[in-house]
């Protein structure tokens, strides 16, 4: 089942990035998220798995108020970002999502070139001065994505003609060109080939190295695979958070060895 | 393969078999209905447009009548060209055709072949060139309306003559011209070139061109950022509460109001009570845009409804602003939809009608409008009132009329349709 030794490996970094306290979200009269406590490391993938409808993708859009958007909805509890609480009303969710970039289930560039989809974040918040800056940001960024090589004779042709795996590493792109400091990804590799994903994959074992990562994924063979931290939800609560070697062979909840072998979920 | 009895296929039970049957059967029943559904709309269809081209098309050319003219220097003079004798100049040049003609009364229906403009079209000929005075020019003028319909075989020859309206004598006239080659009858270019007239030989669809136009072109102005501002904010930016869904339910309303209501409305508040210009384009335009932003706003909002969430989130996830993500973003996507429901909404504006006649663009107008302050008259407008007009030469010019309305409506859709499929984008 476990195709990468994840016994061995370690978490390299204590630096909290997230942390959440008693967080609830509720849509409408619906409580959806009862109550979660979890911290979020730098430099670390955490993945987020469990059963549809548990609330892993509700928690993981709290992290860059992307729930704020959605007219219902209502979160309590308190979230910080390197200590500064993200919900304070001298927050700008809009500066927030630069520092916390998003990628999405399906990809979903823009209907623009592939120059003009790396390079919008970047302009709209001014990183670029010259469009010779741009150019670095938006190479950078494409190395990053490991969409360089590719890419790089086609920059002016549009990012919807990519395949469906170079689409998702585009919008990779996009969302590092912003230069955050964490990346979501929901499900990233839920629309694409097997291929495409082993290459999303080491591409998210690569960014590591410089973000945190949180992951929520329907595949736990893929959490294992490219988390250090995982944490089971079900129906709202957060059921487990450790290190992703204990939650797979060794988990305390019987709920969570109940979903990892298969039995709910 | 020809045995294929009952146990072995077992699609083919008895029971099955009679049910199959009957769903087969309604299937027929269904597609045949359709079918003819389409047909009667295809043959009704045929039929307008087959009537409208039958009756119209003669009013696309215009019978004309070409005549040695001596500008006589005892009738016309430089000093009065105005009150010059013009009728009498052109008389005498055909008189010089049928010399035998002297009565009074004779005379007078001789030059009743001439349209009542040839004598202006000579004076303008005179006033432009004074050196014509004492000269010999070669005229080609529009004949009166009862000749163009002989012309045109719309007044036959054997009806009696107490039923006709060209005696016997005038078609001796007549077939006399004709036959020394002074009878032509070219493509009738002042059906778009001349303003309205009295008389159905010199009437055109000037005034009314140019009127639309300026009518559209103000609808256009006021319902086109109207619209498109009301519908983002309905869609993007209101609080979804009561108050916005009374708003739209109104909006819903206002679509389905009878135009005429429109047309009161403009009549008693623009008209009323700002005390802008009667007949004036601009008044028709402002009247139109009311109606045509309902359309626009609903049209809009289905656009922007139609750009798929996963754009939003994008330009939100790289930490756009609202406003960015839907100016940047969105709003371009949904350009073509716009586009398409404003030019259905103009063409349906084009069309209007009843709004006009209340505000006065049904006004007998002979020039044509220069700014949307003039009064002028609309296309649908020039058809009202040429329908209403007992002339028969108004008849054919009426059908072609419509003929022009019906090619600028077609124009405007197919335009609607090639944005449509041009920018179409499958998600």
């Amino acid at each position: 089942m476990y195709d990468t030794p994840t016994l061995e490996r370690t978490v390299d970094n204590s630096t909290v990035k997230f942390s959440a306290r008693d967080v609830h979200v509720f849509y409408g009269e619906t409580e959806a998220i009862k109550g979660v406590d979890v911290d979020i490391l730098d430099k670390t993938v955490t993945a987020f798995i469990g059963p549809s409808g548990c609330g892993k993708s509700t928690f993981l859009r709290c992290l860059n108020r992307m729930n704020d958007t959605i007219d219902i909805c209502r979160v309590t509890g308190k979230i910080t970002l390197d200590g500064a609480d993200i919900y304070d009303k001298r927050i700008d969710p809009v500066q927030l999502r630069a520092k916390v970039g998003m990628v999405f289930q399906k990809p979903n560039p823009f209907p623009k070139s592939i120059y003009d989809n790396v390079a919008y974040g970047p302009r709209i918040h001014g990183l670029a001065r010259t469009k010779a800056d741009l150019d670095v940001i938006v190479e950078k960024s494409l190395r990053r994505a490991a969409l360089w090589t590719e890419a790089k004779d086609r920059l002016n042709e549009p990012g919807t003609g990519l395949s469906g795996g170079q689409q998702q590493r585009l919008c990779i792109a996009r969302a590092v060109a912003t230069g955050p400091e964490v990346l979501l990804m929901d499900e990233p590799c839920s629309a694409l080939d097997p291929i495409a994903t082993a290459q999303v994959e080491e591409l998210i074992d690569e960014l590591r190295q410089s973000y945190s990562v949180v992951i929520v994924t329907h595949s736990m063979q893929q959490a294992a695979r490219v988390s250090q931290k995982t944490a089971f939800f079900h129906l709202g609560d957060l059921v487990e958070f450790g290190e992703t070697g204990q939650i797979f062979t060794n988990p305390k909840d019987p709920r969570t060895e109940s979903y990892i072998t298969g039995r709910i979920g | 393969m020809t045995d294929l009895s009952a146990q072995d296929a077992p699609f083919a039970g008895s029971s099955g078999s009679a049910l199959v049957r009957r769903r087969n059967r309604k299937q027929v029943i269904v597609q045949g209905l359709g079918l003819a559904a389409i047909s009667f709309a295809a043959l009704m269809l045929f039929i307008l447009i087959a009537s409208l081209v039958s009756t119209g098309y003669k009013a696309f050319t215009q019978t004309h009548i070409t005549v040695e003219v001596f500008v006589d220097p005892d009738e016309v003079s430089v000093e009065k060209l105005p009150r010059g004798g013009f009728r009498e100049v052109l008389l005498a040049s055909l008189q010089k055709e049928f010399p035998e003609v002297t009565e009074r009364a004779e005379l007078r229906s001789l030059q009743n072949i001439f349209s009542n403009g040839a004598q202006f079209a000579l004076r303008d000929m005179v006033a432009a060139d004074h050196s014509l005075v004492g000269q010999t020019v070669t005229l080609t003028v529009p004949v009166s309306d009862p000749f163009d319909q002989l012309a045109k075989d719309l007044v036959k020859r054997e009806t009696p003559e107490a039923q006709r309206r060209v005696n016997d004598r005038e078609i001796g006239w007549f077939d006399a011209l004709d036959a020394a080659g002074k009878i032509s009858q070219p493509v009738n270019w002042g059906l778009i070139t001349n303003a309205d007239s009295r008389f159905p030989e010199l009437a055109g669809l000037k005034g009314a061109l140019v009127g639309s136009f300026w009518a559209l072109l103000v609808c256009f102005l006021i319902s086109f950022p109207l619209g498109i501002g009301a519908a983002i904010y309905l869609e993007e930016f209101a609080p979804k509460n009561r108050w916005s869904d009374l708003i739209e339910v109104n909006i819903n309303n206002l679509a389905a109001v009878p135009s005429v209501v429109f047309g009161l409305l403009a009549l008693a508040v623009f008209i009323g009570w700002f005390g802008m210009p009667r007949s004036a384009p601009i008044v028709g335009g402002m009247t139109l845009a009311l109606m045509t932003m309902p359309t626009i706003i609903i049209a809009t909002r289905a656009a922007l409804k139609a750009v798929p969430p996963s754009i939003r989130e994008a330009a939100l996830g790289v930490g756009a602003s609202k406003h960015q993500v839907v100016f940047g973003h969105v709003l371009p996507l949904a350009m073509p939809g716009i586009l398409t429901g404003t030019i259905i909404g103009l063409a349906q504006a084009l069309g209007e009608t009843a709004p006009l006649l209340l505000i006065g663009m049904n006004a007998f107008i002979t020039s044509a409008p220069s700014s949307p302050f003039d009064s002028a008259t609309a296309l649908p407008t020039q058809i009202f009132i040429w329908a209403d007009s007992p002339e028969r030469g108004f008849v054919s010019r009426t059908s072609a009329a419509i003929l022009v309305l019906l090619t600028f409506l077609i124009t405007m859709n197919a335009v609607a349709i090639y944005l449509r499929s041009k920018f179409e984008r499958k998600w």
